[in-house]
């Protein structure tokens, strides 16, 4: 662990190179559009609105939808754009799930943590930026962290050698984020706990099927499909 | 002559068995020889001359049984019961009984197996067949219906002959089946409706509303052609009640539902479902000038059971949290199933012509759904303190029924060890019948818990640690016994399903004697009616 910010330093345009370097936060609604590249590619845009954040795969039109107005009881939702459908989970469910949740992770792209485990390095192209860098559960990771946003504008992860990369690419306008929001607010919904009640639903009984259930904590999908995230647990 | 020698046989068994286990020394000094039975048995001590009888209370816990059932002789007539309480654990399967038993006896510090949920004391139970009337493994809709109206139907059909078809709203005009909270209100009775589940879902929607859909809950869930051709959702159905002077109690989740999407929620701040602009709890208020409408627990603490009449309760925007999330993960607050049931006997024990109450644990069944068995188990321990609370409170002219309306596929399996934490790993006994020192394993030497799923979400766990050998992942890595680990599953699925064997049925008061053997699920309104003279007492109150 020692050893690394002297690698950095014989690398720093890795975790310090990006163009986007917003120097306030917008207020109402606004959301960052992110690119992944390196073994995996796709793109993941992060929506914002006051309480509320959602991580939508345009690709595939599947997102995770976080609610927060009540932290007791954080909702959730995942949204099926192709279906126009929505499954809610109340907090129970959540914890029927083993999902534990952390407004603070969910909000800052799972990134909360990783500042608290990772080195501070010294980067030089965003002012309103720090730069991250370490081993954490044998992942080697290097963050560039916007202190305006409370976001990473690029994480990257290397695994087994392989390098994916999120990079923050723009500021989605208030107009975007919104109607985004009340599209989905507009979706066919079902509790998750009627799912199981409702296999003769076509919609539900492919989602029973194909275990829509992820297992992961709060998960961001990749353009796979698969859940962004690194927590085991 | 025969049967005397089986008797004898067995008698003798049981002698060698008290010898063979040592627990003369135990249990001290011989006893004197035991009253005289009844079957004449007395007499027949062991070879050593003691009467074994004395020492093994096993032996003496069963005489006592049969004794206390020996007097069993009644044959109650038909009206005898002036009330009816019928409780429906949702997805409370045999195998969840014995598990909750347990793990409510464990809670207590016991060993748990000897344990008695509540209702397993009563003097009465029998088997259920639970299919519908076209599924062999049913959902909550047929089986309600089949427990309140005498009637099996299809499966998603709330209170509707088979002749209808589901989701047709134009099949069930005429097809509606009169359920026994009607005949009650026809009868002059008071009536409750009681559910941690939302008041409009399946189980208690099959109470007071007929639909051919059971997911038509708000007018905003059927299709324009259902409205169009008059069907009605289920919300509004209990508002719009049309019988007796309506139900008196009322209590569950599902404020969404009744409220306009002009509305926020004032827990949860989001719109509510309704698209036809009605505002049902206001309605309600202003239907009912005795009436009184609570969302949260201080408001249902403060209510004055005297002086209300009518009581809307709707403590969750859907369904209200699992028992083990109750106290400390609700922001505003939930009476518990047990604290409802109290305070609707005391409103409803007020009518001279008796009531009728429904009480729902609707929770249990998602709880399986999720594959999370503690939280299931929870739910039913917490039916089980509702019917203390019933035993308690109701007067000797009650019929109280205990049921459920389906299985799940949950199982106890394994041979651990008596005491053996029954959310925990198995840990069997060893050659000499004492506690093994570790846990038992399967095929490829991991260790396996003993409440499990035949499917659902908990197949193979994801991303965590998995056994590439044995596939399963190595459970010695898990805290098991925690409240939200979710059980292993066989067959991977995203919901865990419902299943399709016998349920159980305990009954206590007036007509009580006939829950009894193997009956079909549309035989226990037939039981409520005989003891109630529910349909009698109907006709005699429109003449
Ligand atoms: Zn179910």
């Amino acid at each position: 662990m020692k050893i690394l910010p002297m690698l950095l330093l014989l690398c720093p345009a890795l975790v310090s190179a990006t163009e986007f370097c917003p120097d306030a936060r917008p207020t109402d609604a606004w959301g960052v559009s992110y690119q992944l590249s390196g073994d995996k590619q796709g793109t993941l845009l992060l929506l914002r609105q006051q309480a509320q954040t959602a991580f939508y795969n345009p690709q595939n039109q599947i997102a995770e939808w976080w609610r927060f107005d009540n932290p007791k009881h954080p909702q959730f939702s995942r949204v099926f754009g192709e279906a126009k459908r929505r499954i809610d989970y109340y907090a129970g469910d959540l914890r029927t799930l083993g999902v534990r949740v952390s407004q603070a992770e969910i909000e800052s792209f799972t990134s909360e943590h990783l500042r608290q485990v990772l080195t501070k390095v010294p980067q030089s192209s965003c002012t309103t930026a720090e730069a991250y860098e370490g081993e954490y559960q044998q992942v080697h990771y290097q963050l560039l962290w916007s202190t305006t946003l409370g976001l990473p504008l690029v994480l990257e992860t290397e695994v087994g050698g392989k390098v994916s990369r999120w990079q923050a690419q723009q500021l989605l306008t208030n107009d975007t984020v919104k109607q985004q929001l009340q599209q989905w607010q507009r979706y066919q919904r079902t509790d998750f706990a009627d799912v199981g009640d409702n296999d003769q639903d076509p919609f539900l009984a492919k989602m029973i099927n194909q275990g829509f259930v992820e297992h992961s904590e709060h998960a961001a999908y990749d353009s796979h499909g698969h859940p962004l995230g690194n927590h085991g647990h | 002559m025969k049967l005397k020698a089986i008797v004898l046989a067995m008698m003798t068994l049981s002698a060698l068995t008290l010898a063979g286990c040592g627990s003369d020394g135990e249990k001290g000094a011989t006893g004197a020889t035991g009253a005289t039975g009844a079957d004449g048995s007395n007499g027949q001590d062991g070879t050593d001359g003691r009467d074994y009888t004395a020492a093994n209370e096993w032996f003496m816990a069963g005489q006592d049984a049969v004794t206390k059932a020996s007097g069993n002789s009644i044959s109650d007539s038909a009206g005898k019961a002036k009330n009816i309480i019928l409780f429906v654990g949702d997805g409370m399967g045999i195998s969840t009984l014995t598990a909750a038993r347990i793990y409510q006896g464990q809670q207590q510090g016991k060993s748990g197996e000897e344990n008695r949920l509540s209702f397993e004391t009563f003097p009465y139970s029998g088997l259920v067949k639970t299919y519908s009337a076209n599924q062999q493994t049913p959902d909550s809709a047929p089986t309600m219906t089949a427990i309140v109206t005498g009637v099996k139907t299809k499966d998603g059909i709330i209170s509707v002959s088979d002749a209808a078809v589901r989701d047709q709203c134009s099949t069930s005009t005429g097809h509606e089946v009169m359920t026994a909270l009607e005949l009650a209100e026809i009868a002059g009775m008071s009536t409750g409706i009681i559910s941690t589940a939302r008041l409009t879902h399946a189980t208690p929607a099959a109470t007071y509303a007929h639909s051919v859909e059971r997911n038509w809950e708000a007018d905003s869930d059927m299709p324009q052609a259902a409205l169009d051709a008059g069907c009605k959702d289920i919300a509004s159905q209990l508002i719009d009640f049309p019988y007796g002077d309506g139900p008196e109690v009322a209590m569950g989740g599902g404020r969404t539902y009744f409220m306009p999407n002009t509305e926020t929620d004032p827990e949860y701040g989001r719109a509510g479902r309704r698209n036809d602009g009605r505002d049902l709890t206001t309605e309600w208020t202003s239907k009912y000038s005795d009436g009184a409408y609570v969302w949260n627990r201080a408001q249902f603490m403060s209510v004055d059971t005297n002086s209300v009449k009518h009581l809307l309760g709707l403590f969750e925007n859907s369904h209200m949290q699992y028992e083990a999330d109750r106290v400390n993960g609700d922001g505003a607050g939930e009476p518990s199933l047990a604290e409802m049931t109290s305070r609707a006997l005391d409103m409803l024990k007020q009518n001279d012509s008796g009531y009728f109450l429904m009480v729902e644990g609707g929770r249990i069944d998602h709880a399986h759904h999720a594959g999370n068995a503690a939280r299931a188990l929870e739910d039913t321990v917490a039916l089980s303190d509702a019917v203390r609370v019933a035993i308690e409170k109701a007067d000797k002219d009650t019929l109280i029924l205990v049921t459920a309306d389906h299985s799940h596929v949950f199982t106890i399996a394994g041979y651990p060890v008596r005491g053996n934490p029954i959310l925990g790993l198995v840990r069997g006994v060893d050659a000499s019948g004492a506690a093994a020192t570790t846990y038992s394993t399967d095929s490829n030497g991991m260790p396996y818990t003993t409440l499990g799923y035949a499917n659902g979400p908990g197949f193979g766990f994801g991303s965590a640690a998995v056994n590439t050998d044995s596939n399963r992942p190595d459970l010695n890595l898990y805290a098991v016994t925690d409240v939200d680990y979710r059980q292993e599953a066989t067959v991977p699925l995203g919901s865990e399903t419902h299943a399709g064997e016998d349920v159980a049925v305990y009954a206590k008061g007036p007509g009580a004697q006939l829950v009894t053997g193997s009956v079909e699920q549309n035989m226990l309104f037939h039981v409520m009616n005989y003891a109630a003279n529910l349909v009698g007492r109907a006709e005699a109150a429109q003449n």
